[in-house]
């Protein structure tokens, strides 16, 4: 007897890209009705990123796209047009939750407020997400994932290989826009919660840059309680030789110990006398002389493979984990044992596997499903507030769907 | 008006170290009352005794440390041996009043306390419990010891961080956890909702590394699409040049600039005066300046070398480039935009500590919901008393006699405190020191920060609920 968690909800997308519509891929995979609004003709911006399918750049074919936008109904609609607005007001009346990241102030020139939206409908939650926020002096800055990144504090903290005057690298894919579509999410549904509490609805400014920031809960307290600002990952300090990679005979692993700490490293090589060695017991003479300890594994390391260290690690208590590219995760042993990849059909794709559920709840599934085709929905949805297809025919002939 | 949006909902917070407390942090900065237990053999070892206020241990140095404040504030604290029989009764007599139990122990741990999900839906059926971990609660690698550099290398985002000649690099911020830590509290809330909506509980079962694979969705799609296996780019883009970090005037100082258009290159080139290398052939489009991207740097970053990081972002931000300042953590706290938007609620610590800015874990600002400041993260075992005489209605008397059978109470057997390395931070060039920190934080904030000055915060009354 299950039941999606968010059967019944009803959600109006006018987000693109990355962020927001990552937010709304978690309400509308865990059961919510999201309808996605897009721009006539073009759609999503993410229509347009890559990779594509078989690498053929077609607004149906984008893996980022597809991945980001599952589960969601896709209707066009031009907001440029009086009529345009008209219709979202009518869509936003049947809603439970508007989600919006255009540049903060368009709303309003639009006629779209947030006043008149709750006039439109006073429960409806409203959810503005941009990269600064709708108000502060950065408020009509532009920005990209790697810009919000450097100004949300995480940059400075990334250094490549260890040098930590080098320059600064920003962290693989989009994580300043991943990062503010999960908090996104738990705003407003944190929101939505409430608002069954009967407290009715509420507006919510998410800012990436703040996002981004929210991350560094322990680099910003280095500075507030100490002065320091720090360059690095906060580990190096106490001297564990952690998380930096080194090469085995197939890849890159790990080293972490752990709690099983790091004087197992010294059985896990076969060098039990060293047990009692400064170089194992004390992090500090790790730090200092990190030559004579890489002289000691490295060689261990580069004779045997990924898996092998690691699987043998972990007998010692020792955290060590491989790094593994985005290809092997689809042959991963607890990965395929959890069955977290997904696969279905698409229209213009063929058959597309993607990456399933974040987390698993006993009670309420996530759902498979497939991204929808631009204006797939357009008659179900126009339909429900009333329009018959003549009168799309006519809204067509103005260009407002 | 004079509500917050999680009022009245109360979380069992058994998680330690990093990924866990963020979860229930975020849940706190919404307004629910988050509950953390800690014990006499299991407590916050590591976030508790390290990174010390004026890098001095003092007196307690166990309720000092840094890393414990920013991510625990605004909790309670209590210390409860789960190990006893009378620490588990108590436990599920706090189950019986509260909605979620939050934990992230290794697999195995709460069914071998007794105290997996199946015993505690059997004292409040409607219950929530949410498990945090690596790999996940089932599987054949369940069992792996698992910290941040395994969650972040087995997702396949390492292997896409960092320079391509170079080995793949460990976010440097534990990232990893913070993708954990909120996707276990979008979790909770999906599973609350549902409760709303329902009247029925469950169990969610989260692993770190499946929550960081969904945050490279696009990836993974390059492989199952095409094949294709996606590797370290540094800071460059797919298709858009220049788009990097360059070096600024002054100290370790940095710009991130984003070309994204060849109209926003033509503006880009405006801003910086036209000089005669823009007119070139093989910058005059998108993919010339993609596949020139190396030479491009380079002269990108004569001109962002006559500037100040702030002042080339504004420079190219007046005419619609994004380009953005890399923040260091003093400039993060002294920005005009995050103090504008009040990003940091100064919360006080009271004696020896005092008052200090720290970052909201859920920094969405919402409409006609109360804002309110968190108090400090709890001294070891300070909320007993609300927590057990006030909410359980236990003894005083009762009380004394469980810290006697070391059931409550207790103070740990915890490290002694160790200033931090300074000079080997300095000396790695891993970190600077600003020593005039107090101040530049006083000017902005409060004048209260880091004054020597008494409140009450350890003995929070025990009245009521």
């Amino acid at each position: 007897m299950t039941e999606e968690a968010f059967s019944g909800l009803r959600i109006l997308d006018w987000t693109q890209g990355v962020a927001g519509p990552y937010c709304t891929k978690l309400f509308a995979d865990f059961g919510a009705e999201v309808i996605k609004v897009e721009k006539p003709g073009a759609g999503d911006a993410a229509r347009r990123m890559g990779p594509f399918s078989k690498d053929n750049p077609h607004p149906e074919k984008s893996g980022t796209f597809f991945y980001l936008n599952t589960n969601k109904k896709s209707i066009t609609l031009n907001l440029e047009n009086e009529t345009g607005v008209k219709i979202l007001k009518e869509l936003a009346s049947q809603v439970d939750v508007l989600t919006e990241d255009l540049m903060p102030g368009r709303m309003s020139e639009l006629s779209l407020s947030d006043d008149i939206l709750r006039k439109v409908n006073p429960r409806l939650i409203v959810t503005h997400i941009s990269y600064f926020g709708q108000s502060g002096p950065y408020r009509d800055y532009k920005a990209t994932n790697l810009t919000a990144y450097g100004l949300g504090g995480a940059m400075y903290t990334q250094r490549p290989s260890n040098k930590p005057t080098g320059r600064p690298v920003v962290e693989g894919g989009l994580q300043a826009e991943y990062a503010t579509g999960v908090l996104s999410f738990i705003a407003t549904i944190a929101a939505l919660i409430n608002q069954n509490g009967g407290h009715g609805g509420t507006c919510i400014d998410i800012s990436a840059m703040e996002c981004v920031a929210s991350t560094l809960a322990v680099h910003m307290g280095e500075y507030s309680y100490m002065g320091l600002s720090r360059r690095t990952n906060p580990w190096a300090i106490h001297g564990y030789p952690i998380g930096y990679s080194c090469p085995s005979r197939d890849g890159w692993v790990s080293l972490t110990p752990g709690i099983g700490g790091a004087t197992n490293i010294a059985s896990l090589i076969g060098r039990p006398e060293l047990k009692n060695d400064a170089l194992f017991t004390k992090p500090g003479a790790r730090m200092a002389e990190s030559e004579k300890f890489d002289a000691l594994i490295l060689p261990w390391l580069k004779e045997r493979g990924k898996w092998e260290i690691t699987k043998e690690a972990q007998k010692h208590r020792l955290g060590f984990t491989p790094v593994l590219s985005p290809g092997e995760l689809l042959k991963d042993e607890q990965l395929d044992a959890r069955e977290f990849f997904s696969e279905i059909d698409h229209p213009a794709m063929g058959k597309v596997t993607y990456p399933g559920a974040p987390v698993r709840l006993s009670e309420t599934p996530w759902r498979v499903g497939r991204a929808p085709l631009l204006g797939e929905h357009n008659e179900e949805v126009y339909g429900r507030l009333g329009y018959a297809n003549e009168d799309l025919v006519k809204l067509r002939e103005q260009g407002v769907v | 008006m004079g509500y917050t949006l999680l009022e009245g909902i109360r979380v069992l917070d058994l998680t330690m170290f990093f990924a866990g407390p963020i979860s229930s942090r975020i849940l706190s900065d919404l307004g629910a009352e988050v509950i953390k237990i800690e014990s006499g053999s299991h407590f916050e070892v590591f976030t508790r005794t390290n990174v010390y206020p004026e890098n001095k241990p003092g007196e307690e140095p166990w309720n000092r440390g840094c890393l414990f404040h920013s991510l625990n504030a605004g909790k309670r604290g209590i210390s409860l041996n789960l190990g006893s029989e009378k620490g588990k009764q108590i436990f599920k007599r706090l189950v019986e009043i509260s909605d979620v139990v939050i934990e992230n122990f290794r697999p195995r741990v709460m069914d071998s306390l007794d105290l997996g999900y199946e015993e505690l839906r059997k004292v409040k059926p409607d219950i929530i419990m949410v498990s945090m971990s690596g790999l996940g609660h089932y599987g054949p690698l369940r069992d792996f010891y698992m910290y941040v550099p395994g969650l972040e290398g087995m997702s396949g985002l390492s292997y896409n961080t960092g320079n391509p000649d170079e080995p793949p690099l460990l976010s440097g911020y534990a990232y990893g956890d913070w993708v954990l830590g909120a996707t276990g509290a979008a979790a909770l809330l999906i599973a609350l909702y549902h409760r709303r909506r329902t009247g029925r509980g469950q169990y969610v079962d989260i692993a770190g590394r499946e929550a960081v694979i969904c945050h490279i969705g696009e990836m993974i799609m390059d492989f199952t699409l095409n094949g294709r296996e996606r590797m370290r780019v540094g800071n460059y883009h797919s298709s858009a040049a220049p788009h990097g970090c360059y070096r600024c005037k002054g100290d370790d100082s940095w710009v991130n600039i984003a070309v994204e258009s060849d109209e926003q290159w033509r503006r880009f080139c405006q801003a910086i005066g036209n000089p005669p290398w823009t007119k070139e052939e093989r910058f005059s489009d998108s993919l010339s300046r993609w596949r020139n991207q190396e030479e491009l740097d380079r002269l990108v970053e004569e001109w962002t070398r006559q500037y100040g990081h702030y002042e080339a972002m504004e420079i190219l931000q007046k005419v619609g480039v994004p380009a953005g300042a890399v923040l260091n953590m003093k400039e993060m706290h002294v920005d005009p935009h995050l103090i504008d938007r009040g990003f940091f609620d100064v919360v006080d610590h009271g004696r020896g500590i005092g008052k200090r800015p720290i970052p909201r874990h859920m920094p969405a600002k919402f409409s006609n919901v109360e804002t309110f400041v968190p108090k400090r993260a709890p001294c070891f075992g300070q909320d007993n008393e609300y927590v057990l005489c006030g909410l359980l209605r236990i003894p005083k008397d009762d009380l004394r006699r469980l810290e006697e059978e070391n059931v409550v109470g207790g103070t740990p057997n915890f490290p002694r405190g160790r200033p931090t390395p300074t000079d080997l931070i300095e000396k790695q060039a891993a970190g600077w020191f600003d020593s005039d920190y107090i101040n530049e934080l006083r000017k902005r904030y409060v004048e209260g920060i880091g004054e020597n000055h008494d409140i009450t915060s350890c003995l929070i009354e025990t009245s009521d609920t």
